[in-house]
Formats: structure tokens, sequence, C-alpha cells
């Protein structure tokens, strides 16, 4: 019997060369068959995080548990298991792609047609059958990335460790790539342990996320859950003249804020389905006309936004970090 | 264990294959030192052609030379005959040196971290190390040969020498090349930049070759300095390859007991090297 809980991480801490702490005392854990996120800006710890997973790292202190193996006490049990998608390029540049795929699958103990038909497909998926033949070193970057993601999944990992999949990417790519990850999820169930920087990549495709800053866990849940701790969504409506109606709007149960501006009311609620039903009604009924009507969920930017916080940011920010800033602002335009 | 190691030999020795070029710097090297030394420290070139302004006949210095030959340089045809060994295990012992630059690069490129993810035993990667260097060196090796019987008034061999002897001197130099390979690999895995290999690796190969009889008899050393001559693993294979390349077969001229005595040696050379060199590559490969 496995648990459903197929990674589980106590007090997971590192500390290179007994002096940076890139890991501190975190705890989380991954279900089966999930795709999880960690969410961070750069040097945030998530790289250090997975190496401690996957066996690259040491733990300086606290507990991994992968796939019911202590990764400490027993490292060749998880590297059985899991997949590793680094943030670098790995493959070598003189060998075909082909060759990468099936020196690694031999590396991973692949019989030799289970690994040519496992190769074949994986190209096939990653829109990389006509490269095959090629050496790495005349691929694209975007390329590159590709064949990486089928070399972590020669041997049909049960767990797949992605460390930044999409850096780099163009947008079709990215949602390419996007696309295999959720089928490969769904199809292979693969357990997927993902880290970016790109949140509406974790947003439309984990499961579960994990903010994690200055190595700890800032936050963490379904990505509707992170948005609902924001307070939920927001209504945007706009009247015809008429009376003040704040007072009804804050009398209706699930609405937690109104502010107003002449007649147009910024209603913040958290479910929006539930009580839009009863604020139509109620304008309605007062004679007032709608002139425009709107809501907004909120983004797991502004989740973000909310717990790295801007100005914590700001104290120590070093260069990549407000590289990441930026990226945040720009997205929230 | 062993199909893995099998696997990243081959890999490592398919990407040295594709890019032929890199064999050149070798094949330089080598015809290098053989005329460098071959002719300029060539010691019979140093005899005066005369004394005292009274020219030497050249019959008498013809003959000076030949004693020169015979009494130092152990009977060998030419003095490039003589070096010819000596020449070889340079040339092992210096690309076994740099051979780990591949190895190091792996380390930064981020490879070695996909090796150590996937579940195949550490000692494949030490291995496979020790073995793609191997190879490389010793074609590198017969190469030297080769170009030795190719330089007019080189290498030349008595009827005496045949398959037995070529590889039996190539088993010695093949021994000193794989337990130096052991050395040199655990050094690599453990180094994290090219610079601080290079360091070292210049730091130990001097040394190492001019303490060792490769390129200059030993007789002619300090005592001191023969000592530490005797028990370098270099001298031993550079001694039993001499003997069979410069006499042919050893029984003929007495010498079998020297040469089985050297790839003894060897191979507890091999042995000792190969279990210290397990020992640091496996810590050098724990996790950060
Ligand atoms: N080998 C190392 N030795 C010392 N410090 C390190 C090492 N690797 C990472 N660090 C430090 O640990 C911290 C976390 O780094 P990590 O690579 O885990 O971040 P990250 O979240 O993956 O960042 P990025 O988004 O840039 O990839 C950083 O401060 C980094 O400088
Ligand atoms: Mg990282």
């Amino acid at each position: 019997m496995t648990s459903p809980k197929i990674i589980e991480a106590e007090n997971l801490t590192k500390v290179y060369k007994g002096k940076v702490k890139a890991v501190d005392h975190i705890s989380f854990y991954v279900d089966e068959g999930e795709i999880f996120g960690f969410l961070g800006p750069n040097g945030a710890g998530k790289t250090t995080t997975i190496k401690m997973l996957n066996t690259l790292a040491s733990i300086t202190e606290g507990k991994a548990i992968v796939d019911g193996k202590d990764v400490t006490k027993n490292p060749a049990g998880v590297r059985d298991v899991i997949g590793v998608v680094p943030q670098e390029l790995t493959a070598d540049d003189e060998l075909k792609g082909i060759e990468n795929l099936l020196l690694s699958a031999r590396l991973h103990h692949v019989p030799r047609n289970e690994a040519h038909k496992r190769a074949k497909d994986l190209l096939k998926l990653v829109d990389l059958e006509n490269s095959a033949e090629r050496r790495v070193k005349t691929y694209s970057g975007g390329m590159r990335r590709r064949l990486q993601l089928a070399i972590g999944l020669i041997h049909t990992p049960k767990i797949l460790f992605l460390d930044e999949p999409t850096l780099g990417l163009d947008i079709q790519t990215r949602t390419k790539m996007w696309e295999y990850l959720s089928k490969l999820n769904k199809d292979e169930g693969i357990t997927i342990f993902m880290t970016t920087h790109y949140l509406e990549e974790a947003d439309s495709l984990c499961s579960r996320i994990a903010i994690i800053d200055h190595g700890a866990i800032k936050v963490s849940g379904s990505p509707s859950q992170l948005k609902e701790k924001l307070g939920g969504d927001i209504l945007t409506i706009e009247l015809g003249a008429g009376p003040d109606i704040t007072d009804f709007l804050k009398g209706i149960p699930d609405v937690s804020d109104v502010t107003r501006r002449g007649q147009a009311y910024r209603i913040k609620l958290p479910k929006t389905e539930k009580a839009l039903p009863a604020i139509v009604e109620g304008v309605t009924s007062r004679g007032l006309q709608i002139i425009e009507i709107s809501f907004t969920k909120p983004t797991l930017d502004q989740v973000f936004l909310d717990v790295t916080g801007k100005s914590m940011r700001d104290e120590d920010a070093g260069e990549s970090d407000s590289v990441m800033q930026n990226f945040v602002n720009e997205r929230m335009r | 264990m062993f199909d893995e190691t099998l696997a990243l030999t081959n890999r490592a020795l398919k990407k040295w294959v594709r890019n032929p070029a890199t064999i050149f710097p070798g094949l330089f090297t080598a015809a290098f030192y053989l005329a460098l030394f071959g002719n300029s420290f060539n010691p019979t070139n140093l005899i005066p052609t005369s004394s005292n302004g009274i020219p030497i006949p050249p019959a008498a210095l013809a003959q000076a030379k030949a004693a020169i030959l015979t009494t130092t340089f152990g009977g060998a045809a030419t003095y490039i005959t003589y070096l010819t060994a000596g020449v070889i295990c340079l040339i092992v012992v210096f690309n076994m040196a740099f051979g780990g630059i591949d190895l190091v690069l792996d380390r930064q490129l981020g490879y070695f971290g996909t090796l150590l993810t996937a579940p195949i035993p550490r000692a494949a990667i030490y291995f496979s190390g020790v073995f793609q260097n191997l190879v490389k060196a010793m074609f590198l090796g017969v190469l030297t040969f080769v170009i030795a019987l190719l330089i007019p008034d080189g290498l030349i061999l008595t009827p005496s020498f045949g398959v037995l002897e070529f590889l039996g001197a190539f088993l010695a130099i093949g021994l000193l090349g794989l337990g130096l390979s052991c050395l040199f690999t655990a050094i690599a895995l453990s180094v994290r930049t090219i610079d601080s290999l290079i360091a070292i690796v210049n730091f130990l190969n001097l040394p190492l070759i001019f303490m060792s009889n490769a390129l200059f008899p030993s007789s002619s050393f300090p005592g001191w300095l023969k000592a530490v001559s005797d028990v370098n693993p270099i001298s031993k294979a550079d001694e039993a390859a001499r003997i069979l390349i410069v006499k042919g077969n050893p029984s003929a001229s007495g010498q079998l007991g020297t040469v089985t005595g050297d790839l003894l040696y060897l191979v507890g050379f091999v042995v000792v090297m190969g279990a210290l060199g397990y020992l640091v590559a496996r810590r050098a490969l724990r996790p950060e």
C-alpha cells in the first residue's frame, strides 16, 4: 500500500558550507498523482529543495520521505522511482537527441526494445521526431528544453521533478509544455513536483502550490484557496442615478466589503455566484438601472505580492529579485 | 555496474571520436618530443668532431657513438630507439592527466547531476572515467610508437621483436596508464574547476616524469633521485617497455626476470591506485 502522500517533507533545512541557509525548516507534502508547484523568486530555495528531494544535496536538518523511502537513509530507493529535469540543460551536445534518450534509458535499466518505443513516443510528444537524429548542439533552446523533458521521462518515473521547465521558452512553446505536462499527469498518472517563477503557470497546471521566499514557505494550498485568502472575487457594479445603497449591499450575507465611488460600487465577496442573485434582485426592486456589471477573480500575482510583500522584498532585493519584482509589477498592470 | 560503466565509457569515447581534431595536439606533442629529444638532446651528437683542431676520424667518431649507445643506452640501435618507450610513457602520463578536463566539464555543465540522480552505482561513474582516459591515452601511445617507426633513423626494431614483445611493452605502459588514470580520475572528480585541475596536474606531472628514467638513464642520477626513480611506476613501465623495444625477445637478452618483476610491480600499483582512487571518488560524488 502506498500512502496517498507520495512526498513528505518535515522541517527540511539546508545550510550550504555552514553559511548560506538556503532552505529553512520547511514542511509540506505532495499527494500521489497531483501536480505540485513550488513558486518563488530567484534565490528563494526552490532548486535546493528539489536537490534535497532527488538525492543531489544532503539534508542539513529535518526529514524527507519520497515514495515511502527516507531520502537520507535510502537514496538508491528514491533514485529508482524519480525522474529529474534540472534547471540547467544537461543533454550531451555531441550526442544526437535519440542517443541522449537511449543512454538515459540504459542508465535507468529500461530494456532495449521498450526504450526505443518509449523514446519514439516521447519524441513525438515533445515534437522532436524530425530532429531525433541531429546532434543536440544544433538544437535551439526550446528544443533542448523539450528534449530535457523527454530525457527525464524515458524510464516512466513515478515522480517527476521539474525545475523551471519553461524557463526561457516563448509563449507558444510554454503553452505546449503545459499541455505535455497535463497530458503526462493525466494519462500516465505521473506525480509532478515543479518549480516556477511564472505565476500563471502554477495557476493553470498545479492542483496545489506553495509559495517560498527566503527559504521559507509563506503560504500553501490550491490556487483557488490561496486566492480566497485574499478575500475572494471583486464585483463592480455601476448603476443609474439613485440613492446610496451601500448599507443594503453590506447587509447581504457573504459580502465582505463595499466601497462606493459615485454610483459605482466595488463589492468584495468570497463567492460571486452565491451573492450575485440577491444583489441584482435588491437593485432592480429599488428601481435602479444596472449600467455595467463586471467581476474580477484575484490572480495569483496578487497572492504572490501579498505574501512575499513588496516592501519586504525591497529591503534586500538583489538584482535578480528586482527582476522578479518588475516581472510581477508588469503583470499587475 | 558493468553495463552502466560500459554505457558511460561508450558515451565519452563517442564524443571523442566525433571530434577527431582533439587528437592532433596529442600527435603533435608526440612528434615534437621525439624530434626534440631525439635530435637536439641526442647525446651522441654532442661528441666534438675535432679535438685541439685535429679532426677526429669518422670511424673513431662512429665507434665512440656506438660505445655510448651500448654502455649508457642499453645497446639501442639509435638514440630514438632508446627514447621511444620513455616518450610513449610521457605522452600517456600527460594525456591521462589532462583527460580529466572532460570530467570537470561534465560536472560544471550539470551532466553529473543527471548521473547522480540515476539509479547507477557511483563506482560506474568513477570506472567509466578511468577507462575513457585509458583508451584515449593508449591510442596516442600506440600512435607515438608508429611515429617513432616512421622517423628516418628513428625507432629501429631488432628482428626478435614480435607481436608478443609489442603486447608486452604496451601491457606495461597500459598498466601504468590504468594506475595513473585511477589517480587522475579521482582528482578530476574531486575538483570543481578546470583551473584547479590544471594546477594540480602540473604540480604532479613534471616531478613524476623527471624523477623517472623515462628521458634520462637513472644510472646518471644522484643517489636520492635514483632512489625515487627506482620506485616510480613510470620507471618500471619504461624499463619493461624499453627492454622489449630495444632488445626484442627478453629471454634471449636474459632480462625476462626484470620485465616480469616490473609488470608485477605495476599490477600492484594498479590495485593500490584503483582502491585509493575509488575511495576518493566516492567521497567526491557524495551529495553536496
Ligand atoms: N552550491 C551552493 N553553495 C552555496 N550556496 C548556494 C548553493 N546553491 C545555492 N545556494 C544559495 O542558496 C540560495 C537558494 O538557491 P536556489 O538555487 O535553491 O534558489 P532558487 O529558488 O532555485 O532560485 P532560482 O529561481 O534563481 O533558480 C541562494 O541564496 C543561493 O545563493
Ligand atoms: Mg533554481
